[in-house]
């Protein structure tokens, strides 16, 4: 279980996370949202060791980050938004590398070696020189150094980047393999649909504050509480309007940008099916009804501003 | 206590692949990297025609010039081989991978340091080869001399490793590090000698001890001294290994150990931190 305690960081006068909580458990998969500067790699990094928090801390499986970070790093796969690989070492060399810094028994490693280049699909390079590598392979070759001992937690700093779209559904579907293998995984991204593919949890964050927490769906709840519908009406909008919310099962009804009604519904299935029925039977010309469901993209710029620390 | 440190440092070190890629990246032709494979061809034939030459002239050549060569030029190789040693690592981006890795700052610096040595101990092992032809032919050698002159060499050579990557560890850029290493070498073994020099013209013409570290100084004292009093019975006194190599050997090795553990207690800020700028710069927060 990893444990994120009021984790903060400041430089100088700058802070770049304002004690950001929250808690993940074993197979969770994390996604982390926020604008370029809102303070995820640091996050990450503080988590990953590499930054010491000013104050805060985060604790793995009992190993706090700050009084035992050799601990910490056993249990963590990092891979940052950027990275460089080693000239000169062939790709199973490479693995055996990190392998023998993560204390794999030698005996172990070549399995290990085996399995983690088959389950990110370059078993056929594993005697190719890693500078030969493309930039998505050497995507997946980082991710699977972070897999050579078997981490309880992956911090994934924007894994997708570079990759083309073939690659990222491969990676989509690794990372949701690994949250199934009972891994805590924490990605962030900035394309926020992928996200919401196989994240069971996301954070939103900006200018260092955590603005929500939460199951995808449960944020969704949160910024619109109520069922939306959008209704193209030809003519008459404005009475169509006034009839709308006149209904019991209706909230508010408005005009949008777009021409659509909005309206904010909250009835079961058969109030939906007696408003349209309404519309129709008062003579409005409907040419189309349907659920307007906000999703993460929405909830993310209904959150944030765009601005940066 | 010092067997766990070994063992930690060199037994089970992982960063000993650093020898694979050095051995890799400048003794092998098959590394990928053309540039190397023509620089080693050319070595290789520099090298040939060097023994060549020493056998052909093995009755006339004092051994102690071909230390002196050996020493000079893998004093200039050994910067150019560990400049990016660390400083590297944080251009390419691979230092963030070693840090959030359980390993030591100390296997880290042990290992990059290991595998330059094994590099340049290959290179120093093929030197002994024209050294000792023409130490067989030559009948005035000072065994021992030679022995302690090859010491000053490869604690020399440590030394400069050492120093090699203190600067790697403690600035940004790669070339920062060459740059730093050989102009502190040019001026502490041309320059500020050149000065010394030519402020003591007055001299009493004896040993300079203002040149006790100077390495060239120092084996030529080795090399010299020998041979006036070895054909030359009534000649000087023997230069006293005790003053002139053994003391050099100690101070070069102490210095490389202080160097690695200091560029060893560098190593804990990550890339995009500036060490050098004072805490409160702004540069130092980006």
């Amino acid at each position: 279980m990893l444990e994120v305690k009021n984790l903060r960081k400041e430089y100088g006068g700058l802070t770049a996370v304002k004690g950001i909580t929250f808690d993940l458990n074993p197979g969770d998969i994390f996604g982390f949202i926020g604008s370029n500067g809102a303070g995820k790699t640091t996050t990450i990094r503080m988590i990953s060791t590499l930054l010491e928090p000013t104050s805060g801390t985060a604790v793995l499986n009992g190993a706090d980050i700050r009084r035992n970070p050799m601990d910490v790093r056993r249990m963590i796969g990092y891979m940052p938004d950027f990275f460089g690989l080693y000239d000169d070492v062939k790709v199973w060399e490479y693995l055996d590398f990190f392998a023998a810094i993560y204390q794999v028994p030698q005996k172990q490693r070549t399995d290990v070696i085996d399995s983690v280049l088959e389950l990110t699909n370059l078993t056929v390079k594993k005697q190719a020189f890693v500078q030969s590598l493309s930039r998505g392979m050497q995507q997946r070759l980082c991710l699977a150094r972070c897999l050579v001992h078997d981490p309880t937690l992956l911090l994934l700093d924007e894994p997708a980047s570079g990759l083309d779209p073939r690659a990222r559904a491969e990676l989509k579907e690794l990372i949701a393999e690994l949250g199934r293998m009972g891994k805590i995984v924490i990605v962030s991204s900035h394309i926020l649909p992928e996200l919401a593919d196989f994240c069971n949890t996301v954070g939103i964050i900006e200018r260092g504050e955590l603005l929500a927490f939460g199951p995808v769906s449960q944020i969704v709840k949160d910024i619109q509480p109520h069922r939306v519908f959008a209704a193209n009406i030809l003519t008459d909008r404005e009475r169509a309007i006034e009839c709308l919310i006149g209904q019991a099962s209706v909230l508010d009804a408005k005009l949008g940008d777009d021409g659509e009604v909005r309206i904010e519904f909250i009835g079961d299935l058969d109030a939906q099916a007696d408003l349209l029925a309404a519309l129709i039977g008062n003579g409005f010309r409907v040419t189309s009804f349907k659920e307007d469901s906000a999703d993460l993209e929405d909830v993310f710029l209904k959150l944030t501003t765009g601005a940066v620390n | 206590m010092i067997r766990d440190r070994i063992r930690e440092l060199v037994v089970h070190n992982p960063m000993l692949v650093e020898i694979t890629r050095f051995r890799r990246r400048y003794f092998t032709f098959s590394s990928g990297n053309s540039m190397n494979s023509v620089i080693l061809s050319l070595v290789l034939i520099c090298y040939a025609g060097l023994v060549l030459v020493v056998a052909d002239n093995r009755d006339g050549m004092d051994p102690t010039i071909l230390v002196h060569l050996e020493m000079i030029l893998l004093t200039l190789f050994a910067p150019m081989m560990l400049y990016g040693s660390i400083a590297g690592e944080r251009e390419r981006r691979s230092w963030d991978l070693l840090l959030a890795a359980p390993i030591t700052k100390s296997q880290i610096v042990a290992g990059k340091f290991m595998g330059a040595m094994a590099a340049l101990g290959i290179a120093f092992g093929l030197f002994q080869i024209p050294i000792l032809i023409a130490a067989t032919g030559d009948r005035d050698t000072n065994w021992y001399h030679l022995f302690v002159a090859s010491l000053v060499a490869l604690s020399f050579l440590l030394l400069v490793c050492a120093l090699t990557i203190f600067f790697s560890a403690r600035v940004k850029r790669g070339l920062m590090a060459l740059g730093a290493v050989l102009g502190l070498l040019t001026m502490g073994l041309i320059v500020a000698p050149a000065f010394l020099t030519m402020a003591a013209t007055a001299d009493h013409g004896g040993a300079d001890p203002t040149m006790f570290l100077h390495p060239t100084y120092v084996l030529s004292q080795l090399s010299i001294r020998p041979r006036i009093n070895y054909s030359d019975k009534t000649g000087d006194a023997v230069v006293s290994t005790l003053t002139w190599g053994w003391p050099q050997i100690l101070v070069y090795i102490a210095l490389t150990l202080t160097l690695l553990a200091w560029a060893s207690n560098t190593l804990n800020f990550a890339e995009n931190e500036v060490k050098f700028l004072p805490q409160g710069d702004k540069n130092a927060r980006s």
